[in-house]
């Protein structure tokens, strides 16, 4: 057959050498466009990582990244500067604490608190020639009772 | 002489190395490839637009899936099996083709809706008529026969890589490479024989 390849035709092209190979690669050899190499390693560059990115394998990063921020904002709070303020400052109330009624005046004596009483002890001083004493006692009866009008013979 | 790349593991070497964040090595892998990637391209589907798009598409693809590469074969085959499956993908998705290339053949026509702008058989006939000889008779063979051969001008890769790359039996990519060789040469013949019987004539 006169359009039959002969069996060894086949063989000398794939050794190479035949005219059919050498009129192709005798042709122009067409490269890439600048533009598209560009293209392509800046894909290859940009998508580069040490090893693909995995989600999962973040994870434990995540979390020791959470326990040092959480660490780290503990410390900044508790030893970090501190702005003060003057309504900041505490206030110190004193409060006295009385386990039972709160105390009075020294209690006077009976005598005291009555004004006819006390005016007789103070004549009984006098009388009994301890007039400073009867002195000092008048005294502290005008200044307990300063309207008392006092009789004359006090 | 048969242009060969350097297909030792050299190239399965840098894949790995880029798999592991080296981008170096890619820098190397796409010198080495560049070329040849695109002319295979460019001379399978005819249309620079489309080799232009296809190939960014083939490099995006072996980018996008370096985790996963594992050298059980030749890096050139697995790259031109990643082209063979992207150049089949841009053939289905212009079905149009299979109709538009024997409209190219036959005076049958198309209308000019139906058909992409670089499909159009006049498209089609100016790329053909741009390319030298041999390059129109290779646009011209069959879609099977025109990719075995590129494969084989471009990579060098033996029938058995080759057959691998297109998913066929060895058999059958051996048959598509006779037929293909088998119609260059006829092709070709009526240009080499007016200038033989020149030569003759001025003996």
């Amino acid at each position: 057959m006169p359009d039959e390849l002969k069996p060894d035709e086949l063989a000398d092209y794939l050794r190479g050498g035949s005219d059919v190979s050498c009129q192709y690669q005798r042709d122009s050899a067409p490269e890439p466009p600048h533009e598209l190499d560009r293209l392509v390693l800046k894909s290859a560059g940009s998508s580069n990582s040490k090893m693909p990115f995995k989600p999962q394998s973040l994870a434990p990063f995540a979390f020791a990244a959470s326990v040092l921020l959480s660490f780290a904002l503990v410390l900044a709070m508790v030893f970090g500067p501190q702005v003060k303020k003057p309504d900041d400052k505490p206030q110190v109330l004193r409060v006295r604490i009385f386990k039972s009624d709160p105390p009075r005046a020294t209690p006077a004596s009976a005598r005291e608190r009555n004004p006819v009483l006390w005016l007789a002890d103070i004549s009984a001083l006098r009388r009994a020639g301890r007039g400073n004493e009867a002195d000092a006692e008048l005294r502290r009866f005008r200044s307990a009772y300063p309207d008392y009008i006092i009789p004359i013979s006090e | 002489m048969l242009q060969t790349m350097n297909l030792s593991d050299d190239d399965a070497s840098l894949m790995l190395r880029y798999r592991d964040g080296d981008t170096e090595a890619f820098a190397a892998l796409y010198a080495n490839y560049k070329g040849p990637l695109y002319r295979y391209l460019l001379r399978h589907v005819r249309n620079a637009c489309a080799a232009a798009d296809l190939f960014q598409e083939v490099w995006s693809h072996l980018i996008a899936t370096r985790a996963r590469y594992e050298p059980r074969a030749k890096f050139a085959t697995f790259l031109f099996h990643i082209a063979h499956n992207c150049a089949i993908d841009f053939f289905r998705r212009d079905s149009n083709l299979r109709r538009v290339l024997p409209a190219y053949d036959s005076d049958s026509q198309l209308p000019e809706a139906e058909v992409p702008e670089h499909q159009r058989p006049d498209r089609v006939a100016e790329f053909v008529e741009q390319q030298s000889a041999v390059l129109a008779a290779v646009a011209a063979l069959p879609q099977e026969q025109r990719e075995a051969f590129l494969l084989r001008e471009e990579t060098g890769l033996n029938v058995e890589e080759i057959a691998r790359i297109t998913d066929v039996p060895v058999e059958t990519a051996k048959s598509r490479l006779r037929y293909a060789v088998r119609k260059l040469k006829n092709s070709l013949r009526p240009m080499q024989e007016p200038e033989a019987l020149r030569l003759r004539t001025y003996a």
